[in-house]
């Protein structure tokens, strides 16, 4: 399936190549150590790259990958299939290294149109969303369930002073490229909500490092604290309510995850296929048994079937209902089915599939990371039924 | 909810509302305050109740407080004190009944694998890797009395669980079959027949030259003493037949320890023959009889790690559930949350089901192999497919090291593939009851 074919933009069909040029020749020399995830001591060096060559949003109109960048500003115009085909190029080698680039571009689209008046530590920005408390998504208040409750709870909070705010909470799993230089913190704000950019290194803000995880490895996964943090009030980038914010932040995140996914089950139904042509087990190369023509085909089915859903997004506002119903679809049956597509492919190499050597568990690992992360199934099932009731 | 309803909802459910029925009616409910585990239990033939809680004991107290350790930096984990304590508290003699070894005789005699596969669940809940450290001797050890060998029961298999009952031996044994280049192939009779085998046995004066490596063995590394199955120079696979390897032997070497996603405490090695000379006193069973022998281990070791899954995803629910009981959503605990309380009754609804499989698959004197098969692909897919709901209910903690669930699912995903992968058992199942059940409608076919 030619999915840049689906693209009219000459431009969008010249980064996707681009991504995935970066994906088979910058990012395969991570694979050329043994690992279990590949030399992580490269990414932040492969990060540097993808900035260079524009792969890499900022909200600094001058960097490579503001317009075109995945999430980059060419979002508004060409929706949001061109990022979402370019993460799934990058995720068929490495869904980490995707991840940082997903995780930089949802935050510099949200930053992106305040850049003018924020304090720029550097170029291009490296930002991060900070978002979650806990381990459940924050989805916009106004969306409740059945028993009016709201679905998360933002306890993190702003309050105004003197020419600024105080920020006082905490964000979990947040993700984030390299060497963040600033966060898109999320608060409540006198019953309200509101978004403020924050210098990494503000006077009481720290970082943690989430800890020992099962997958995307490679792109770092924080804990960030703000101890009474003080930002100017030109940090704040919301226009008076942040509703609006925390609906394209989560959009676009859930649709990242959904590309990724299916990047992850692409590159693993490719794995599985060659490997199924070398293998001799039972008097014959392996693919002529019809076990392994169904794990194959299957997963393949599977995976084209979301990147269908994929390449198939139209322009449409990131901060709306609908779109934001349809990410969280997107989501929820993506990870879910190319997670199946993953394990179904690791099957096919047996005991080998299992081991280190071919990367299909590090495949099975991010994949299966991807169904939690920021929403997992049960919880956006529920979400998906509230929102359309309120749509 | 306000305190009347609450109130009200208690007072409705049966423990409660039970008074309102006769004597008999009364007696006619189940009113008891039981965990499911204990209820469980309490169904078990006397033998298998004691070793269950036997093994959760010696779980709890001796692997738990290992379990993350020993995945997280399993080069660095030295198993002899476990294997030492197992096999003095007779976890490494089941296979048989006193004095030699510790299997209950009652039990023993209608339900041989039943109380291996209950300890294994219990080892397997706290850990997969150290479960499969301990039971892969078992699976070492089992091809000599499977090999129904008396010569062979009196030289190697009798001394070896005299030695650990009574004086707290700790010999280990390592069974291996799979080779760099057959792995599915040595567990199924058509994968057999095609086989490219190159572990070979050239007979000499006295005994055999083995030569020829195995991989993916567990305990490889760790074993004493490995089943090693060879055919016959110039022969094909039905010449195969096993050999105790002792790994003192001259030529015999360990190779390359695999880097697994899961059960990392349990060594994954490969065992390399070069012109071994293995004396015909340790032919196990007799000369080509190694393929039957194969293949009924497996319809004996098939329920056991049905059990390791099993025990994989009961772990990842109980460890699941401490999260739920701690953490909270919206301000509230999760196990009150509704949807939570459906996820977790799915969870246990799917783990009872594998379980009462296993038990029904072990509740026999010898193993039946579509019975054995359709336990372990049940049980398999079953703990997968629990592991990874217990991941999700958590959210994002699910995939953190620090919770323990995730390592459950990492150890659950590998019983899907070894003793057989669930797709090679699919077509044992077929193999076996070709004549009775699928080629022909004999009138009671699967009735």
């Amino acid at each position: 399936m030619d999915e840049a074919a689906t693209i009219s933009s000459a431009d969008v069909r010249s980064f996707l190549d681009l991504a995935y040029q970066f994906s088979a020749k910058s990012l395969g020399r991570m694979f050329e150590k043994e690992g279990p995830d590949g030399d992580l001591t490269l990414v932040p060096d492969l990060m540097d790259t993808a900035f260079k060559i524009g792969l890499a949003a900022s909200p600094d109109p001058a960097a490579a990958g503001h317009d075109y960048g995945i999430w980059g500003a060419m979002t508004e115009e060409a929706g949001a299939a061109p990022s979402a085909l370019m993460l799934a190029a990058i995720a068929e080698t490495c869904a980490g290294a995707a991840m940082c680039l997903h995780a930089q571009g949802v935050a510099a689209n949200l930053l992106a149109p305040a850049a003018g008046t924020l304090r720029l530590p550097r170029t291009p920005i490296r930002a991060a969303l900070a978002i979650q408390e806990g381990p459940f998504p924050f989805p916009f208040a106004a969306i409740r369930d059945t028993d009016g409750a709201p679905h998360g709870v933002i306890r993190t909070e702003a309050r105004a002073e003197s020419g600024g705010y105080r920020i006082t909470g905490r964000k979990d799993y947040v993700y984030s490229i390299t060497g963040v230089d600033t966060f898109a913190v999320f608060t409540r704000l006198s019953g309200g909500l509101a978004c403020f950019a924050v210098p990494a290194d503000t006077s009481g803000l720290s970082l943690s490092d989430a800890g020992l995880r099962t997958g995307l490895r490679a792109c770092p996964l924080h804990t960030v604290a703000l101890n009474d943090v003080f930002v100017p009030a030109a940090a704040r980038i919301d226009d008076g309510d942040a509703a609006g914010l925390v609906m394209r932040a989560l959009a676009l995140s859930w649709t990242g995850m959904a590309a990724i996914a299916v990047g992850i089950a692409r590159g693993a139904a490719n794995s599985a296929r060659r490997y199924a042509a070398e293998r001799y087990q039972g008097g014959a190369i392996i693919e002529r048994h019809p076990a392994v023509k169904m794990l194959v085909g299957g997963s393949e089915s599977k995976a084209n079937a979301v990147m269908a859903a994929l390449a198939a997004l139209r322009p449409a506002d990131p901060a709306s209902p609908p779109f934001l119903k349809h990410a969280a679809e997107l989501k929820l049956a993506a990870t879910r089915q190319c997670a199946e597509a993953v394990s179904d492919c690791l099957q096919v190499f047996g005991g080998y599939g299992y081991m280190e050597d071919f990367g299909m568990e590090k495949r099975l690992r991010d994949a299966t990371v991807l169904k939690s992360a920021w929403g997992p199934p049960y919880f956006l099932k529920q979400f998906i039924f509230d929102l359309d009731r309120e749509v | 909810m306000n305190a009347g309803l609450a109130e009200q909802i208690e007072a409705l459910k049966i423990r409660q509302s039970r008074d309102r029925l006769t004597v008999i009616g009364r007696m006619l409910v189940d009113g008891r305050d039981l965990s499911l585990w204990e209820h469980d239990t309490k169904t078990l033939p006397r033998g298998a109740r004691i070793w269950r809680r036997r093994a959760r004991a010696f779980a709890r107290e001796r692997i738990r407080p290992l379990a993350a350790m020993a995945d997280r930096d399993p080069a660095s984990f030295d198993p002899k004190a476990l294997v030492g304590a197992a096999a003095r508290k007779g976890f490494q003699t089941q296979l048989f009944v006193p004095p030699f070894g510790r299997a209950s005789v009652t039990t023993y005699l209608r339900s041989a694998t039943l109380p291996i596969a209950v300890i294994a669940e219990e080892f397997a809940t706290e850990c997969g890797g150290l479960a499969l450290l301990l039971l892969a001797h078992n699976l070492g050890v089992v091809p000599l009395l499977l090999s129904g060998h008396v010569r062979t029961l009196v030289r190697h298999f009798l001394p070896l669980y005299f030695k650990t009952s009574w004086l707290g031996d700790s010999t280990t044994f390592a069974f291996a079959i799979t080779e760099p280049e057959a792995g599915s192939d040595v567990e199924s009779c058509e994968g057999a027949a095609q086989a490219r085998l190159n572990a070979t046995a050239r007979p000499v004066q006295g005994g055999y030259i083995l030569n020829g490596s195995k991989v993916f063995i567990s305990d490889g590394a760790i074993a004493d003493r490995i089943t090693f199955y060879a055919r016959i120079e110039g022969e094909g696979v039905e010449s195969w037949t096993c050999f105790l390897i002792d790994k003192t032997m001259p030529g015999v070497s360990v190779g390359r320890h695999e880097k697994k996603m899961g059960q990392r405490a349990a060594d994954a090695s490969e065992i390399i023959l070069e012109d071994v000379f293995v004396p015909k006193r340790n032919i196990v069973g007799k000369l080509r009889s190694g393929w039957p022998n194969n293949h009924n281990v497996l319809n004996y070791s098939r329920p056991v790690v049905a059990a390791m899954a099993l025990g994989h995803g009961r772990g990842a629910f109980e460890r699941a559930l401490a999260f739920c009981r701690g953490a909270e959503r919206g301000g509230r605990r999760l196990i009150e949350c509704r949807d939570v309380q459906y996820e977790l009754a799915d969870m246990l609804t799917a783990l009872a089901a594998a379980r009462a499989m296993i038990w029904r698959a072990c509740r026999n004197f010898r193993a039946n192999q579509p019975l054995s098969s359709i336990a372990k692909v049940f049980a398999s897919d079953t703990a997968v497919r629990v592991c990874n709901q217990a991941m999700e209910l958590m959210g994002d903690a699910g995939y953190m090291h620090a919770h323990g669930v995730e390592r459950a699912w990492r150890d659950s995903r590998l019983t899907q593939i070894y003793e057989g992968t669930n797709q090679i058992n699919r077509y044992d199942i077929i193999e076996h009851q070709w004549d009775a059940d699928i080629a022909a409608d004999r009138g009671s076919a699967l009735s």
